[in-house]
């Protein structure tokens, strides 16, 4: 979501203003003090948050908690020498201290001529979200949600849920002169539940999602009803013996851990200056299935958590990382973009949207002769190479064309390297739920194991 | 340390309700190299107060960043306030917390909190001595981290205290080349509870337990792919730990019984062999402090440990004080919040299967064919008790002798299927105490174990 962009005057609402202005003269506290304390350069910014959250807990509800939060981070350079501190008190006194803090750590620090502050950008206000929350319309949305799961899925426990609506204002300034300020808000929702049945149960799940509205009942979000159905029909499971190669259907969820485990491996900062990447020399070249394009877009429209601006300073940007399968960049800072004397990343590559296919979902399953649909992956850490192994979590083995039956205790394994260019089939169909914009992929040459 | 604002507000607690006030301040402190460069450098405090009430069967929870006599009256009037909200919409009919005896224990002591150049020319020498000695690695990581827990809480009925719990550590991760020319990977953790200059006073103290970990990573070139089935194991201590906690000690949180995990309908009943019996440790094992202990609880429980596997059999839950009503069971001091703005979960302490009689030898030279998993880099576990942990080193066992080292691999099971295949114990017993459980919050937790056999499934080619 592309945040609407005003000047400070043009604050209509009065508790926004006052509470900008009280930023601003915190971070001006300690602006001065850094600076007179010998620091050359310096990265600063504070917060205040309302959050207010309620809990199911076994399908009841719990708790209702308000969170009232203050939020100061000074990061401070002597020369290139960097030190941070990070503390939530606007208390005088508490400011003196990370002052004194600061400059002592970064004093202590070694040098390190990569570290990098922006250049100065026009100061601006960013404002968007839900900004102001109606808990009394939040409690009726969620009581609605646990009613309808109760009434229409007999066969599933609530674990948890939770929802929250947070608000806030903040203020950054860096050393080139930047000012930024930022109001916003959203509403989140998060459920971990299981099927059951007797004594018979079906693994959790975790769903989540993240608003700006409550237009919509939560049930009718993303692939909450779909993961719920799925989840009754997992209370039965089978295993198999022996082992097999076939196709992985991953639902949305299942892609984002896949492509971020990849771009943790292959694109992230330690591995760009580690040289551990596998994908080191490959910007410019196919490194998955021409079909794949993977962009970070922090101001689509369907996108819940705008990013504005970076650490350093830099205004965010949306861009592609994967573009018809041609690698354009690693996710990597600006300090590790100065280290390594590749681009830093445009933003901070969150919001992750797969451009969809041309191929609905029934279709796809029908293609599938033997294979494995997966809802969630638990598996270890994948290997610096790409190699991954771990349990299919809430899964339906696929039999000539058709889901079938619930599996337990199977394994996958593959390389996510190998993944990529092994794409048989992208969906047409995307699921959003507020951080993320996916469609279904199949993927061909997984290892598929039984007890 | 923390004034006391809290406990004056005692007599201001509604008696009609059960009422926590507590005052909290956590730090971290931490320094990262990655090859040679500082890549992390930063001090951390996050304090305040925070309030929850139980009233008409609902918790209602406030927390303030601002920690005054006046901000522990305006969390406790938002606290009842939601509480309130809850009651007004929702009809519970749950009965309220049964008492507790009430007491004091104020165990807080000021630890040290050494200077950011205390750490920083600490993992410097570190990474000194790691980078002459191993020039041939491709990357290495040295990283500190200290970070304490301060609490005041009041409480009208339970215990009331003042504690402080602290820890540090130095972690060093190795990168090198296999003999394919893929990378590999190895890392280790040191220290404990303590402030970070109780537990590092020399560097030099790291070296010999540096080495070992090269000597690791250069058997690990080698490594070859374990074959995938199911396979006779020794899981170490460290791996028994993680299955202490992941696979058994998340199913018998109450919160997840009631939420129908595995542990509800098998309780009183055989779920491992009769060698394995399982304790969630409060503050004193074995005769020796816990790696992390806990004295009282967030909601005034006075700490003991908690008996979950007695010789096979299910005995017992970890709970909450509400919970512990529902089940008919005593609260050990299981209720604990990470930060201030948080309200007390249901959460582990100090987990571990007891060790038995066997030696380590034994177990070793009594398989044929099998693996000796050490180490691990995560592990995950589901509310029906099936896991799965990554195995970052671990070795083949081949006639009774350990063999060549193994890929990076997974191994899964069922928890109570798996564990009634344990048939050796060892008599040894170590404590990892560096990681975060999570659960809606990080919380600091201790888990230990010794070696034993098992059979387990193993993924690989």
């Amino acid at each position: 979501m592309l945040y609407k962009t005003i000047t400070f005057d043009q604050i209509e609402n009065k508790e926004h203003r006052d509470t900008i202005t009280y930023l601003r003269e915190v971070l001006s506290k300690c602006v001065d003090g850094l600076v007179k304390a010998g620091a050359t350069r310096y990265i600063c910014s504070a917060s205040k948050a309302v959050s207010n959250e309620f809990n199911v807990d076994g399908g009841e509800f719990s708790l209702f908690r308000t969170q009232f939060s203050d939020s100061l981070s000074l990061t401070v350079f002597v020369g290139d020498k960097k030190g941070t501190v990070n503390l939530n008190s606007f208390e005088e006194s508490s400011l003196d201290e990370a002052v004194k803090t600061a400059i002592a750590s970064a004093n202590a620090a070694a040098p390190d001529p990569d570290w990098q502050v922006a250049p100065k950008e026009n100061p601006a206000v960013f404002i968007g979200g839900a900004v102001d929350g109606n808990n009394d319309r939040l409690f009726e949305r969620f009581r609605e949600f646990i009613d309808t799961v109760k009434a229409d899925y007999p066969l599933i426990m609530m674990e948890q849920a939770i929802t929250s609506h947070s608000g806030w204002c903040s203020v950054y300034v860096n050393s080139s002169g930047t000012e930024f300020a930022t109001i916003g808000g959203n509403y989140d929702f998060e459920i971990m539940f299981s099927g059951h049945e007797g004594d018979n149960a079906s693994s959790f799940v975790v769903e989540g999602l993240s608003e700006n509205n409550l237009d919509t009942p939560f049930i009718k979000k993303g692939r909450i009803a779909a993961v719920l159905d799925e989840t009754q029909r997992q209370i039965y499971t089978k295993t198999f013996d022996g082992k097999f190669t076939g196709t992985l259907l991953a639902p949305p969820a299942l892609l984002a851990d896949l492509l971020f485990s990849a771009i943790g491996n292959f694109t992230s900062d330690s591995s760009i200056i580690n040289k551990t990447s596998i994908w080191l020399d490959k910007i410019g070249k196919q490194v998955a299935d021409s079909r794949l394009t993977v962009s970070f877009n922090p101001s689509d429209e369907r996108i819940v958590h705008n990013e504005a601006y970076s650490f350093e300073g830099f205004r965010s940007k949306d861009y592609d990382l994967i573009k018809a399968g041609v690698l354009t960049g690693f996710t990597i800072s600006a300090y590790t973009a100065n280290k390594t004397g590749y681009d830093r990343a445009p933003n901070s590559s969150g919001a992750i949207i797969v451009a969809p296919g041309d191929k609905p979902l029934d279709e796809m399953i029908s293609s599938i002769k033997r294979g494995i649909f997966v809802g969630r992956f638990s598996g270890g850490e994948p290997s610096i190479n790409g190699d991954f192994s771990g349990v299919a979590k809430n899964s339906f083995l696929i039999e000539d064309g058709k889901i079938t039956a619930a599996l337990s205790e199977t394994m996958i394994s593959g390389n996510l390297a190998d993944l990529l260019f092994n794409i048989i089939d992208i969906s047409k169909e995307t699921v959003e739920n507020g951080g993320a914009v996916l469609p279904y992929v199949s993927f061909g040459n997984i290892t598929i194991s039984g007890k | 340390m923390l004034y006391d604002h809290v406990t004056g507000n005692i007599h201001s607690f509604d008696p009609q309700c059960h009422v926590e006030l507590r005052a909290q301040i956590n730090k971290s402190r931490r320094a990262s190299m990655l090859s040679g460069s500082l890549i992390g450098n930063s001090r951390n405090e996050a304090s305040g107060v925070c309030c929850r009430v139980y009233k008409n069967g609902f918790y209602g929870f406030a927390s303030s960043a601002e920690y005054t006599d006046a901000s522990c009256k305006a969390v406790l009037n938002a606290a009842t306030n939601n509480a309130d909200f809850l009651a007004k919409h929702v009809y519970s009919g749950k009965p309220g917390i049964a008492p507790l005896p009430t007491g004091e224990i104020r165990v807080s002591q000021d630890y040290p909190d050494p200077e950011q150049k205390y750490f920083i020319d600490f993992i410097k020498e570190v990474d000194n001595y790691v980078s002459s000695k191993y020039p041939t690695l491709i990357s290495r990581v040295v990283s500190a981290s200290a970070e304490s827990y301060e609490k005041i809480l009041a409480v009208a009925d339970g215990y009331c205290t003042h504690s402080i719990l602290p820890r540090s550590y130095i972690y060093v991760v190795m990168t090198a080349e296999d003999n394919s020319g893929q990378p590999i990977e190895l890392y280790e953790v040191f220290g404990g509870f303590g402030s970070f200059d109780m537990n590092f006073t020399d560097s030099s103290a790291l070296h010999d337990k540096i080495d070992r970990l090269y000597e690791h990573l250069c058997r690990k070139k080698e490594a070859v792919y374990a074959s995938a089935g199911i396979k006779t194991c020794i899981l170490g201590p460290m791996m028994s730990g993680m299955l202490a906690h992941e696979a058994v000690g998340h199913t018998v949180e109450a919160d997840l019984v009631l939420g129908g995990s595995v542990a509800g309908p098998n309780l009183g009943k055989v779920v491992a062999s009769e060698k394995v019996s399982l304790v969630d440790y409060a503050h004193t094992a074995f005769g020796k402090p816990t790696p992390l202990p806990v004295y009282v609880d967030d909601e005034g429980t006075k700490a003991d440990d908690a008996l979950l596997i007695d010789r096979g059999v299910l005995v017992g839950f970890m709970n909450s004080r509400e919970t512990a009503l529902h089940f008919n069971m005593t609260p050990h001091g299981n209720a604990r919040a990470y930060a201030f703005s948080d309200e007390p979960l249901i959460r582990m302490r100090n987990t571990a299967v007891l060790p038995g009689k066997d030696k380590l030898e034994d177990l070793i030279s009594s398989i044929d064919d099998g693996y000796y998993l050490i180490n691990s880099n995560n592990g995950q576990a589901d509310t029906t008790g099936e896991f799965m942990f990554g195995v970052t080193l671990g070795y083949e066992i081949k006639n009774g002798k350990i063999g060549n080292a193994i890929k990076d691999t997974t191994i899964s099971g069922v928890a109570f299927d798996m564990l009634k295949t344990v048939d050796m114990v060892s008599d040894e017993m170590e404590w990892a105490s560096s990681g975060f459980c999570g659960k809606k919050q990080p919380m600091p937790v201790g888990m230990g174990g010794p070696s034993i056999r098992c059979k387990v499934n193993v993924g690989g080619k």
